[in-house]
């Protein structure tokens, strides 16, 4: 009966997992807010260093680190990423002391969170499609913001933490118990290194 | 977990209460096990799902990993490309050997290429000196995912490939119709009127919107780089670095490489 997936299964619903995941999700995307800080900070600095002829800064030369997209609310977004990713960090690290955080506060941060996600996507899909350039601390901050929110929203469905209706909340538990959330991780990952191939793939690769 | 009512989740039949307490107990019990038998079957092709797909992606990548390092191995030199991703136009022997490192979204190169074209031209014309283009493409950001720079470096090389005599007048005609940085560029049905117009045949042109050639424009970029080549435009002479002001000067390249060959 106790056979390794079902082992694994189990494993994947306990706390030490789903936050010590978060947890690592969350240092790697504060590290990487970290880096595009700094960045912006020095582009602030020196917005036109020698015009716009310089390879080993390709960000600083192209329009990346420049455009309306970098700077939406005003200022650096990775800014955004140094105020948030501490709650997370800190969410993470008293849950794996055991703490037990009130539904409305998981709530709240399930809501903040997601707010988070579909700005980082919006960003992805921008360098995409429109600034058109591959900035490696920028993937990072998608993939580590991807891992935080599945893992935050394992834990609030896992928990009842959403406010939904009974009927709802039954299903999405099922939907843990049958495993599909690693799925949809998975393929939602899987889509987006396509993307990426699709896109970038001959100026990568070829 | 369904309390008030027995478990009536998808596939059950819906039933009302029943009056004897324990007879629903049991249902109830029965009808959980049974989802929970439901799902537990369903995780194992989720779970063999998730496996297909990521020994997918890995063999996917592993396929990709084999394919660029056989494709890398194979020698690129054809025409006037060379082997270390330069075009090479003039004499083999000309005494004086002048790399040029461009990229066509830079408008300083432009500016390089129209006050040193005609001395070029003669200097590669009479023998003196042999030109080595080499062609980057980093201020492919800066054309709003356009990738000016490499479909415009693609159609010179791809001319260098096939057609080496028109590279000069492409070159050209490149730095004559040069977009503004941060534009989307000329698109690839101006770029293929300017070949046609440098001279560049119908069959030649046509391969252009293939981009078969944005793989050497990569390497080329890399190569550069690589060398330490850090900004656009970079010139050598004999491998000497020609940098400063002077470059935008008509006449001093000229001098500067007549020099070199010691005339």
């Amino acid at each position: 009966m106790s056979d390794l997936p079902d082992r694994i299964h189990r494993f994947r619903q306990s706390d030490g997992w789903i936050f010590g995941y978060m947890l690592f999700s969350s240092l790697v995307s504060l590290t990487a807010s970290f880096v595009l800080s700094v960045d912006a900070i020095e582009l602030a600095k020196n917005p036109n260093a020698n015009l716009s002829c310089n390879i080993n800064t390709v960000i600083s030369c192209g329009t990346v680190g420049t455009t309306w997209q970098a700077n939406l609310l005003g200022f650096p977004n990775a800014f955004l990423g140094l105020i948030a990713e501490p709650v997370v960090i800190t969410i993470a690290v008293a849950s794996l002391a055991k703490v037990k955080f009130p539904r409305g506060f998981m709530f709240a941060a399930q809501v903040v969170y997601t707010i988070g996600l579909v700005f980082a996507y919006w960003l992805f899909y921008q360098s995409m499609f429109y600034i058109h350039a591959l900035c490696p601390w920028c993937l990072l901050v998608t993939l580590s913001t991807t891992l935080v929110f599945s893992s935050l929203t394992h834990v609030n469905i896992r928990d009842g933490n959403l406010f939904l209706p009974p009927r709802v909340q039954e299903a999405l538990a099922s939907a843990l118990r049958m495993g599909l959330d690693a799925l949809v991780v998975v393929l939602w990952l899987a889509l987006l290194v396509a993307a990426i191939l699709v896109t970038y793939g001959a100026a990568i690769f070829a | 977990m369904s309390k008030k009512k027995p478990s009536h989740s998808s596939g059950a039949p819906n039933r009302r209460e029943s009056d004897s307490g324990a007879a629903s107990r049991r249902e109830q019990l029965r009808a959980q096990q049974a989802k929970a038998a439901r799902e537990k079957k369903i995780r194992t092709w989720v779970t063999a799902g998730i496996v297909a797909v990521v020994a997918i992606a890995l063999v996917g990548a592993a396929a990709w990993g084999i394919v660029r390092a056989t494709r890398q191995q194979a020698p690129v030199a054809e025409g006037a490309a060379t082997a270390d991703y330069a075009l090479t136009v003039g004499e083999a022997d000309a005494p004086v050997t002048v790399d040029i490192y461009q990229d066509y979204m830079c408008p300083y190169c432009g500016q390089f290429e129209r006050a040193n074209r005609d001395d070029l031209e003669a200097l590669v014309a009479d023998g003196t000196a042999k030109v080595n283009f080499h062609l980057m493409n980093f201020l492919d950001s800066t054309s709003q995912g356009s990738r000016y720079s490499t479909r415009a470096a693609n159609a010179l090389v791809t001319v260098a490939k096939a057609e080496p005599e028109h590279v000069m007048a492409l070159n050209a005609a490149l730095y004559d119709n040069q977009p503004s940085e941060g534009t989307r560029g000329l698109t690839d049905d101006q770029i293929a009127d300017l070949a046609r117009q440098a001279g560049v045949s119908e069959t030649v042109v046509a391969t252009f919107a293939d981009q078969t050639n944005a793989g050497f424009v990569n390497e080329s970029n890399n190569a550069a780089g690589a060398a330490g080549v850090d900004s656009t435009p970079t010139i050598k002479i004999n491998g000497q670095d020609f940098a400063g002001q002077q470059i935008y000067a008509t006449g001093a390249l000229r001098s500067a490489v007549e020099d070199a060959a010691g005339k």
